[in-house]
């Protein structure tokens, strides 16, 4: 090292750096790789953590006996059920919600979903997380109340014996408008496609693949599950042709746009449109005369939940026939529990919106999944159809 | 002067050790909260995304298949080159739109209104900073839908009403709108440090007004321009809110498009990472770029 003098000393540490600038180069180029190499190796571990999602449930923190996470729709629940549930079982409730069951899916299969010990999956997502193994087969001796059920849902196709899952609620999907702005009574789908000019941007459709496309296919004569490549693209080219009249797609935020009139027609769950008429009576719910989507809404206990027990009163509390009819008179969605149907009021019973008649049911088809590859030409086409 | 000190004893092995040691402690004290954040919630999340994106077909919950470069070339298909497409436009549409709104205000506040008032005039300018930009965007749609209030007060005076949401016009509006306030504050923060003396020598020498804009004051503050320009895009190209409310069916874009492909139908996050990689892709050419071309000392230009 050379002699320093203190005054020089700043400018012979200069000097020093400059030989050690060579080594710390490589230095660095090795720690830059070795990192490179440790977070790939690191990161691969997590992406095969997302495929194969932790099948056990995990102790988070605050599942004590006394707490249950629900994962559901939004007008499945209110304040007072919950109070009332608290009130009988002790059992203190929160509850999370969701507007589609992919966005559900998505989340419990990332692993975001592990707090949760109730979800409401509607009929074609059980069939398709029972594939993927991610229900818990329900324990039919702690369940009260599922004789009470109607007919139809005792053995339902998308889960036979509700061996996974119990129905809940069941509703249509329809269409909702204004008679006064509208300027005429619509009865089905052919009403939007002919007066199409008079509708630009003033229609908004569900944000669901199989929902709209479902609709067109039944419009244009075809069966909501079909797998025949020609009647999808049928369905999609009339979407395309009616994209124009399209305002935006929107499963949950319509009601206001309608109520005020900047929406003349929006296309709904029959849960969502009555309870948006019950406020604005002068609206009015349809199903198309060519049928519409019948589906089941259905509880179901993942098998990552923290809180078995604390599910199975829930579910227990749901079918029970006296609460079944205390919400669907106030939350308004239909109840396929028979029991509970013979205490309605009989103004709830004869409303044909709520409750469809035997002829108009018949006319509508469950969503049910179809093969991978006819999957992606749906999702194709949805994906063209919203992209343009 | 050597002679009267003395020669430095040669330092032991492990004091040079410990002295270079401390030479590093200070800056590793100071950077690793930021750098430890920096890694955790920025880099190794990219890297994620990076890896998720190289393998085609990943779809959650089903097995990862091997490595290639599928969900990229997915991104060249007919029908998304024009989402990216209308992305970049309304990106630059509204870095542009803000730059001639938000110029003309930084000047006033910083230049020509009164030295007492300025930071009130920019705490209030900025303030709609402090609400959520999705509260903003809601107050959009009440604004411009055909009901809303901008056709009452156009129907109050006699003119046609306009129907501006859900169509591309009510998105650059929106977006305009949400960063107008970082374009200002960059704006100002350079304007601030603009030398008058140097607008009073140029109309000294004779220029007019519009001279000494143009070739004094935009040159000196091109580099908080630059800067400005460049947030406003990289913040506007990855906007989800406002595209998603203001929107509707005709505008979607490469952020909604990422969105459908995590939470929607598809499940495809294999095909959204690649996504996302090209929208961080697009941002870090915008940063090179302003890096290579415009950062350059304001003094070196006059």
């Amino acid at each position: 090292m050379p002699p320093t003098n203190p005054r020089n000393s700043q400018l012979s540490l200069n000097l020093q750096p400059f030989a050690a600038r060579q080594s710390f180069a490589t230095r660095r180029r090795f720690l830059q790789a070795s990192a490179a190499a440790v977070s790939g190796v690191v990161l691969s571990n997590c992406a095969r953590n997302l495929t194969e999602p932790k099948l056990n449930g995990d102790s988070s923190p605050g599942s004590s006996s006394k707490t249950l996470r629900v994962y559901g729709w939004v007008n499945y629940t209110d304040e007072s059920l919950l109070k009332d549930f608290e009130t009988k079982t002790g059992i203190k409730v929160t509850v999370d919600t969701y507007d589609s069951n992919e966005a559900m899916l998505a989340k419990m299969q990332a692993g975001g979903g592990n707090a949760y010990s109730i979800i409401y999956p509607t009929d074609y997502m059980v069939t398709e997380m029972m594939d993927l193994k991610m229900l818990v087969a329900l324990d039919q001796s702690r369940l009260k109340g599922l004789e009470g059920l109607k007919e139809k849902w005792q053995n339902p196709i998308y889960d036979r014996g509700n061996s996974h899952s119990v129905p809940v609620a069941w509703g249509t999907t329809g269409l909702t408008y204004d008679p006064e702005k509208f300027g005429g009574t619509i009865k089905g789908w052919a009403d939007l496609w002919d007066s199409q000019n008079s509708l630009t941007r003033r229609v908004t459709l569900i944000n669901d693949v199989r929902e709209v496309m479902g609709a067109t296919l039944l419009a244009l004569g075809h069966s909501i599950n079909t797998e025949n490549p020609k009647h999808i693209k049928e369905a999609y080219d009339k979407l395309v042709q009616f994209k124009p009249a399209i305002a935006a797609f929107l499963t949950n935020g319509w009601e206001e746009q309608l109520a005020s009139g900047d929406v003349l027609v929006s296309m709904a769950y029959s849960t969502d449109a009555l309870t948006l008429m019950s406020e604005q009576p002068k609206l009015r719910y349809v199903i198309p005369e060519t049928g519409s989507s019948l589906w089941t809404d259905t509880i179901a206990i993942p098998k990552t939940a923290p809180n078995v027990d604390a599910a199975y009163e829930w579910i227990n509390y749901m079918l029970s026939a006296e609460t079944a009819a205390k919400i669907v008179e106030r939350l308004r969605f239909a109840t396929p529990n028979q029991i509970a149907f013979d205490k309605l009021p009989a103004k709830v019973k004869g409303n044909l919106n709520l409750f469809p008649s035997t002829a108009m049911i018949d006319q509508c088809e469950g969503i049910a999944p179809v093969a991978p590859k006819i999957s992606e030409t749906f999702n194709r086409y949805w994906t063209q159809l919203t992209s343009a | 002067m050597a002679t009267s000190t003395p020669p430095p004893v040669p330092l032991a092995e492990p004091s040079r050790l410990r002295h270079k040691f401390s030479r590093f402690i200070e800056p590793l004290v100071l950077l690793a909260p930021p750098g430890l954040w920096l890694l955790l919630l920025l880099i190794a999340p990219t890297l994620l995304i990076l890896e998720l994106s190289l393998i085609p077909g990943f779809r959650l919950g089903h097995s990862a298949g091997g490595y290639g470069l599928g969900n990229y070339l997915q991104i060249f298909q007919a029908i998304y080159l024009p989402v990216i497409w209308r992305s970049l436009s309304f990106a630059f549409g509204a870095t542009f739109s803000s730059l001639i709104l938000g110029f003309p205000v930084a000047y006033w506040i910083a230049v020509m209104a009164p030295a007492r008032w300025r930071n009130l005039l920019l705490v209030a300018f900025v303030l709609p900073l402090w609400t959520s930009s999705l509260l903003r965007a809601y107050a959009w749609i009440a604004i411009l839908r055909p009901s809303g209030v901008l056709n009452s007060l156009l129907g109050a005076i006699g003119l046609p009403s306009q129907d501006l949401l859900n169509r591309p016009p009510a998105v650059f509006i929106g977006m305009a709108y949400s960063f107008l306030p970082y374009m200002v504050l960059i704006l100002y923060a350079s304007l601030e440090k603009l030398d008058k003396r140097l607008l009073e020598a140029s109309a000294d020498l004779g220029a007019t007004p519009q001279q000494t804009f143009w070739k004094v004051t935009v040159p000196q503050t091109m580099p908080g321009i630059a800067a400005a320009c460049l947030l406003v895009f990289i913040s506007s190209l990855g906007d989800f809110v406002v595209p998603e409310l203001l929107g509707g069916a005709a505008s979607m874009t490469v952020s909604r498009l990422i969105y459908n492909q995590f939470l929607g139908a598809t499940l495809n996050w294999g095909f959204g990472s690649s996504l996302s990689m090209v929208l961080i892709l697009g941002v870090s050419v915008a940063i090179a770029l302003l890096i290579k071309y415009g950062d350059r000392d304001g003094e070196n230009l006059t």
